[in-house]
């Protein structure tokens, strides 16, 4: 029988860096539970000292001033409802607003989100195309990593055992640019993604892409950020609702899209419908996009 | 085993949890309080939805220490204490939305929660605050119909 595990409950930074310097690996970080209470159920899981961080007030705030910086303890509720999150990260605000049901968004963090770093985790993608850096506390001070290079793998994060997650940094949306977020799930609503893509789009006076951010999720061990297909939609100039011929110009980029991804065949998909689904999402994305930065203009010229 | 202080329909309770304890296991088997049922034990149906602090969690995967100083509400803190029903409650029974009534405490709870941030909210947003809780009887018609009695829900 396994030695009974021990729950810990911190009220601040330093006390859960405390605690994990002293339990290294044999302690498990808890926020919202939503993924340890099942890990845990399931034995995948089985550590020594739980330590709480709920009751880490300073670590629940949304600020925007510049960026926007996050605290790794707002809630997916949090994200999908605030105004400024709303306006400056729709994306990320949508991708929340997706993440199961209430239960789920009421108390499941954002800390949580990345630090399980599932690979259909839904706050990734928008977060990875707003260049978000995630910040670690730990006894020696803050470490700050590139949310591209924080994942290492499918439930495996560049975090050391005694450090935090305290928080994420990401750009907001700049004029003349806009992202979207589109999962594909089984159902409307509580589905774990089949694929997800985030795009954030820069257009210049002509219409024509003049920056691109691209990045998926559930189509890879980690989610990702697509580095050759954004390079590939620079000078593109989508019209309207696209045709045909709209569609060619994007073939390089979803060539270079499908050349980046290594879906699987799961419980929830194939590899082959997976495949099949990205290239839409990636039309679509770049549509959503245009529309909402024509949209967008034409209300400041009203205003 | 560690002891915790906590609020469970307005009473201050001090129970005794094992430290993986779940909440659901500490509100059915500690306090004696079965309102919350007890079905997928993975946040999947919503029949354990209680109130934490107000927020509707899943009690199946949430941690009983980690309520230590909270507020929980279960279906049993909703009708007051002279048995009277919620009007959420009576336009549960008035028009239906009860069939089985394994689902219906996690439909209430969810729905106070909605109509207490939100006390006349669009069909859609009923539909999406519902999103994580289960009903195999009634096909949500009733209840929709419920939450429209007492909300006067905008079409
Ligand atoms: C029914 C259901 C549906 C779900 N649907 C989705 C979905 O659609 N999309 C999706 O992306 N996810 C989904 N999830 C997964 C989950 O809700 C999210 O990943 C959530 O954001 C996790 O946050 P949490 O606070 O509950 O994390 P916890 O479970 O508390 O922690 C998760 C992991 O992160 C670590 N951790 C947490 N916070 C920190 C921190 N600050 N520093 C260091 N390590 C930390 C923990 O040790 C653990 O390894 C679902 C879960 C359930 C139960």
């Amino acid at each position: 029988m396994p030695a009974a595990v021990e729950f810990r409950s911190v009220r601040s930074t330093e006390e859960a860096v405390a605690s994990l310097s002293e339990h290294g690996s044999d302690a498990c970080v808890i926020a919202g539970g939503t993924d340890v209470m099942m890990q845990y159920a399931r034995h995948e899981l089985s550590p020594a000292v739980f330590v709480h961080i709920e009751g880490i007030k300073e670590l629940t705030n949304a600020q925007r001033d510049g960026s926007l910086r996050l605290g790794a303890l707002v809630t997916h509720r949090h994200l999908a409802d605030d105004p400024v999150i709303r306006t400056g990260h729709p994306a990320l605000a949508e991708a929340a607003a997706t993440v199961g049901g209430w239960q789920t968004q009421g108390v499941g963090t954002l800390g949580g989100n990345l630090c399980n770093a599932s690979p259909a985790a839904d706050t990734a993608p928008p977060l990875l195309v707003a260049d978000a850096t995630v910040e670690l506390c730990g006894p020696r001070g803050i470490r700050r990593v590139p949310l591209e290079e924080f994942f290492l793998g499918r439930r495996h994060v560049d975090r050391r055992p005694e450090e935090l997650l305290t928080g994420v940094e990401a750009a907001p949306l700049g004029p003349r640019q806009a992202e979207v977020y589109l999962k594909v799930g089984r159902r409307g609503g509580m589905v774990v993604a089949v694929a997800g893509l985030a795009a954030r789009l820069s257009f210049d006076e002509q219409g024509v892409i003049a920056a691109a951010r691209l990045a998926v999720c559930s189509v890879g061990p980690t989610p990702l950020r697509v580095r050759p297909a954004e390079e590939a939609l620079l000078g593109l100039c989508p019209s309207g609702r696209m045709t045909d011929d709209g569609y060619t110009a994007l073939e390089e980029a979803i060539a270079a899209l499908s050349g980046a991804v290594s879906p699987i065949d799961d419980v929830r998909s194939s590899a082959a419908y997976r495949r099949a689904v990205l290239p839409r999402l990636l039309r679509r994305s770049v549509e959503v996009c245009r529309a909402a930065v024509r949209a967008g203009i034409s209300q400041d010229d009203l205003s | 085993m560690m002891w915790i202080e906590l609020w469970v329909n307005g009473s201050e309770r001090v129970a005794e949890v094992r430290p993986d304890e779940t909440l659901l296991e500490l509100l059915r088997d500690g306090l004696g309080l079965r309102g919350a049922k007890n079905a997928c034990s993975e946040g999947e149906c919503g029949a354990c939805t209680v109130l934490l602090d107000g927020v509707p969690i899943d009690a199946c995967i949430y941690a009983a220490p980690a309520c230590a100083g909270r507020a929980v509400t279960t279906v049993e803190g909703l009708a007051h204490a002279d048995g009277e029903l919620t009007p959420l409650q009576r336009a549960f029974v008035d028009t239906g939305a009860v069939q089985c009534g394994f689902c219906t405490p996690g439909f209430l709870l969810t729905l106070h929660a909605l109509l207490a941030e939100n006390p006349t909210p669009t069909e859609e947003e009923v539909r999406r605050a519902m999103v994580g809780n289960i009903c195999r009887c009634t096909g949500y018609a009733h209840i929709l119909d419920a939450v429209a009695q007492v909300a006067g829900v905008k079409e």
